[in-house]
């Protein structure tokens, strides 16, 4: 079983609730760390513009090049969920190492501010998952953006499009999220 | 010992009029972690601001102790002292301003932040009218200008419920942005479900905000301060193309010929056509005539101005010119329709919901004179009071007194729930104003910019740390328990009124704990009040509340509260004031400050100041989680970047003849040209040379009202300039 995240990009509006309500549930401090982010993407030029957010995190890819990155096997891949984790007793820390940031196309390994800092990263609030609960990003998004789950039931619910602006599926990890994409669609009906 | 952890239900009353829900968990008194509604849908979930506020409870600037001024007024030197010698010295400062110049020299200062039901503005002013009086003031900042229009045209102020919007086959969104302000849990989210329905989005606005990303099928960029131009201009359409509803007219309002008159140009010679309004608002002239066709032609469509655009010299023009079109349209009182007001409806909640405490009335207020040029409003009386200061006016006040024309000298002012320097305009002025006055105080939860020139500080806890209620958009009543306790000597607002009435001698000043208030308060809607307060919220399932629907449905019944009777398109109760710039019927007139005025060869560029993405107004300008999001930032269009070789992240000067910024620019397509937009709310930094450093739009202001009490704040010009 593999769980997984949907992203409808239509919905967001870049508030970045996600983040800030992760970084509570995670006591992660104000810092260079952020297991979720938000990035904006902006087009166009004046009056025909286009804006989206992505809100990412780590994929919990089915292939994780981190866990083959490490050289300290600090990262694991549950078998029981797919969820991926790390063990900051193994991690090497930054000032050593950061081979699992270099491997990740999609920035999910972090690193706070402190010296040597060790690794961390969205571990899909598997605290939560086990009451039953939603991932805090999820439970707490305003636009009901947001759903974690089995992947399998994620595509029988949601669809099984793997695009989004300002995203590139890599079919060789093959991360664990589906998305609702932002369409391109032109603001001034091409009467300028 | 150790306990386990317990969670708790509790409404949140930031300044955002969101009151959504948090679950906080508590362990051993401390605050653990939050979430937010995992209830029923709707569900009312917190946006980013309140899911910081657990370090916004713990953050290291908190005031946690009684402070009196040890250095220079702004300079932020305190030394800690007792609650006994702070209560004592307000009080006995109180006595000797009031015995020595009146009570009227005292000012009471406040605004929305941290207000519930029992810990609200109220208590204070409860103190001083039961002390003998102090000068209190008029003029809302958000919205001042939309009550004194809907005062003149319907008799009262309502807006639209978020949960119509659906039932709406178009929307168009006027300088609204709920995906930052909130304004009602979930507004933004209710739009999305509305898009997804179905309903067509055009957003008018000089910004293509986050909320038009999210829905707008059209934008259309519009040069601030000239709404109520392109508006007229689209009842031009209307009435030429024979396109608006004849029989609502003359159902329902009074004295639309002499507003078709003015529209035709018969009154002034001036034919109000869409290539008119094109020269002023820089909209197109087809974009004017397909947005009237649209919105004339579409039913139900839901016409939704913003309170931004109100903020402008003469605001209220642009709110009548609004509620003329939704009434041109036959659109007020309808299902997915609107009454060309924005969303404010907070859902009929079956009991009435308002601050527990009656003031007892102020000496000031009851010897003062009525002014001529107010119109009476249910909500308060104050814009008809001589004695009441305007929010925009206070710093001449103080520096002018009665030379100046005042009702008084000013002598102190009393500061509660609100960041007063930085949130009103004139930043400059204002410290002159508080540095020339005898004495300060201010009530507050952090030492913010206005903290800085108190002379004594009364430390106030947050809503996490007492009991009270708040109500909201779902809509929804919640509970606020007490979840730990006011950390360190702070203490509530009911707490600090009690003890500063007790050093003014004044006895009978209250009876109940905040807990008996509430019950009191919450019996009429809550049955069992103590299940009540462990869910923490209640609910209301009822059908979406439709502004002006009774009246519509039968008139005769049901008038409008204007003196006609029926919506005022012309208002006798204008014309009567006689004041050319508060016309009886929408006019547009140009604001002062506009491209056009002779100051933007100096000063070229329009300044908005718009609600911030990370806090609300300024409130969680301090939290480091929310800081490190964004970069407080002007935003600039691309061309007049590049016209002052200003690139992305660049630090800019940004000046007028009032003060001077310096701040990181940020260079977008999503501005009209000409125009940028420093976000309100950032905390005043002042150099040596008084140049402010935290971007603080309100450095640039102008501290004039509009006739009708608007709030100019966006009728601004500025220079920017790399730094």
């Amino acid at each position: 079983m593999q769980i997984g995240f949907y992203f409808d990009q239509t919905r967001c509006t870049g508030c970045y609730t996600c983040v800030v309500a992760c970084k509570d549930w995670h006591d992660v401090p104000a810092g260079p760390a952020s297991w979720r982010r938000v990035l904006t993407i902006e087009e166009g030029k004046f009056p025909d513009v286009f804006v989206a957010w992505l809100a990412t995190s780590c994929y919990h890819c089915a292939q994780p090049a981190c866990v083959a990155a490490c050289p300290a096997g600090a990262i694991t891949k549950r078998k029981r969920d797919g969820i991926v984790l790390v063990d900051q007793a193994k991690c090497l820390g930054k000032d050593k190492c950061d081979l699992c940031l270099q491997s990740c196309p999609y920035g999910a390994p972090q690193f706070g501010a402190e010296k040597n800092a060790k690794m961390q990263m969205c571990n899909l609030c598997f605290d939560r998952l086990k009451e039953g609960k939603k991932p805090i990003c999820v439970a707490g998004c305003p636009m009901r953006a947001l759903d974690a789950g089995p992947i399998d039931e994620l595509r029988a619910q949601y669809g099984d499009k793997t695009e989004a602006v300002a995203f590139t599926y890599s079919t060789d990890l093959k991360p664990s999220v589906i998305f609702k994409p932002k369409l391109r669609k032109s603001l001034v009906g091409g009467k300028r | 010992m150790a306990t386990a952890e317990k969670a708790y239900y509790v409404g949140t009353d930031m300044n955002c009029g969101g009151a959504c829900l948090l679950k906080v968990h508590v362990k051993d008194g401390v605050i653990t972690r939050l979430e937010t509604d995992d209830g029923d849908e709707p569900q009312l979930r917190n946006c980013l601001r309140c899911r910081a506020y657990r370090q916004r409870v713990y953050a290291p600037d908190r005031l946690l102790y009684p402070l009196k001024r040890v250095g220079e007024r702004g300079e932020g030197k305190f030394k800690r002292i007792s609650w006994d010698e702070a209560l004592e010295t307000v009080a006995s400062q109180y006595k000797r301003v009031k015995e020595t110049y009146g009570p009227a020299a005292t000012i009471y200062l406040t605004t929305g932040g941290d207000i519930g039901q029992v810990h609200n503005t109220r208590t204070a002013v409860r103190v001083f009218c039961l002390a003998g009086g102090c000068t209190l003031m008029w003029g809302v900042a958000s919205n001042e200008g939309w009550m004194f229009a809907c005062q003149a045209t319907y008799g009262y102020p309502t807006g639209n419920d978020h949960r119509d919007l659906p039932n709406s086959k178009l929307a168009i969104l006027w300088g609204m942005n709920p995906a930052v302000i909130i304004d009602g849990c979930g507004t933004a989210y209710h739009l999305a479900l509305a898009r997804e329905k179905g309903t067509k989005f055009i957003v008018v606005d000089p910004r293509y905000t986050d909320t038009a990303a999210l829905v707008a099928d059209r934008w259309i960029p519009i040069r601030p301060g000239t709404d109520a131009a392109a508006m007229i201009a689209m009842a031009y359409v209307m009435i030429t193309e024979d396109l608006y509803d004849k029989a609502f007219i003359k159902k329902y309002t009074v004295g639309f010929d002499k507003f078709k008159e003015y529209v035709l140009g018969k009154e002034d010679g001036v034919p109000k056509t869409p290539k008119w309004a094109e020269a002023i608002t820089g909209v197109p002239t087809q974009d004017i005539v397909e947005l009237a066709r649209e919105y004339a032609t579409t039913k139900p469509a839901a016409l939704l101005p913003s309170k931004a655009p109100g903020r402008t010299a003469f605001g209220e023009q642009y709110h009548r010119a609004a509620f003329t079109l939704a009434a041109m349209t036959g659109n007020i009182g309808k299902i997915g329709g609107s009454a060309g007001s924005e969303i404010t409806q907070r859902g009929e909640i079956p009991f009435a919901m308002g601050p527990a405490m009656k003031t007892g009335g102020n000496p000031v207020d009851a010897g003062s004179p009525l002014r001529r040029d107010a119109l009476p409003t249910p909500i308060s009386k104050g814009p008809g009071l001589v004695a009441r200061l305007h929010n925009s006016e206070v710093w001449n006040a103080i520096l002018e007194g009665k030379v100046g024309g005042y009702y008084s000298d000013y002598k102190m002012v009393y500061v509660a729930n609100a960041n007063y320097l930085n949130q009103y305009p004139n930043v400059n002025k204002a410290v002159k104003a508080l540095k020339s006055l005898e004495f300060i105080a201010v009530q507050e939860q952090f030492m913010t910019p206005t903290a800085k020139f108190a002379d004594i500080i009364l430390p106030t806890c947050t809503f996490l740390e007492r009991n009270d209620a708040v109500w909201g958009a779902g809509p929804h009543v919640a509970y606020q328990p007490k979840v730990i306790e006011p950390l360190g000597e702070s203490r509530s607002h009911l707490a600090i009124c009690e003890g500063l009435a007790k050093k003014l001698g004044i006895s009978g000043y209250n009876d109940k704990t905040d807990e008996e208030w509430l019950e009191q308060i919450m019996k009429p809607c809550v049955s069992d009040f103590e299940r009540f307060k462990e869910t923490g919220v209640k609910k209301f399932y009822q059908p979406p509340t439709i502004p002006f629907k009774k009246e519509i449905e039968d008139i005769e019944n049901n008038p409008f509260p204007t003196p006609s009777g029926r919506i005022e398109i012309f208002s006798q109760q204008m014309a009567d004031m006689n004041n050319p710039l508060m016309p009886p019927i929408p006019k547009y007139i140009e604001s002062w400050e506009s491209r056009n005025d002779p100051l933007a060869k100096k000063y070229p560029i329009q300044l908005l100041s718009t609600h911030p993405k990370r806090r609300s107004h300024s409130q969680f300008d301090n939290i480091p989680w929310l800081r490190e999001l964004e970069p407080q930032a002007i935003m600039l269009n691309t061309k007049d970047a590049k016209a002052r070789g200003v690139r992305d992240g660049d630090l800019v000067r940004v000046f007028n003849e009032r003060g001077e910024v310096t701040i990181q620019a940020r260079v977008t397509e999503r501005i009209i040209p000409g125009v940028a937009d420093l976000p309100e709310g950032a905390w005043y930094q002042p150099d040596k040379n008084g140049v402010d450093h935290g971007g603080c739009a309100n450095v640039l202001t102008v501290d004039r009202r509009s006739p009708g009490g608007a709030f100019t704040n966006n009728s601004c010009l500025v220079q920017v300039e790399k730094a």
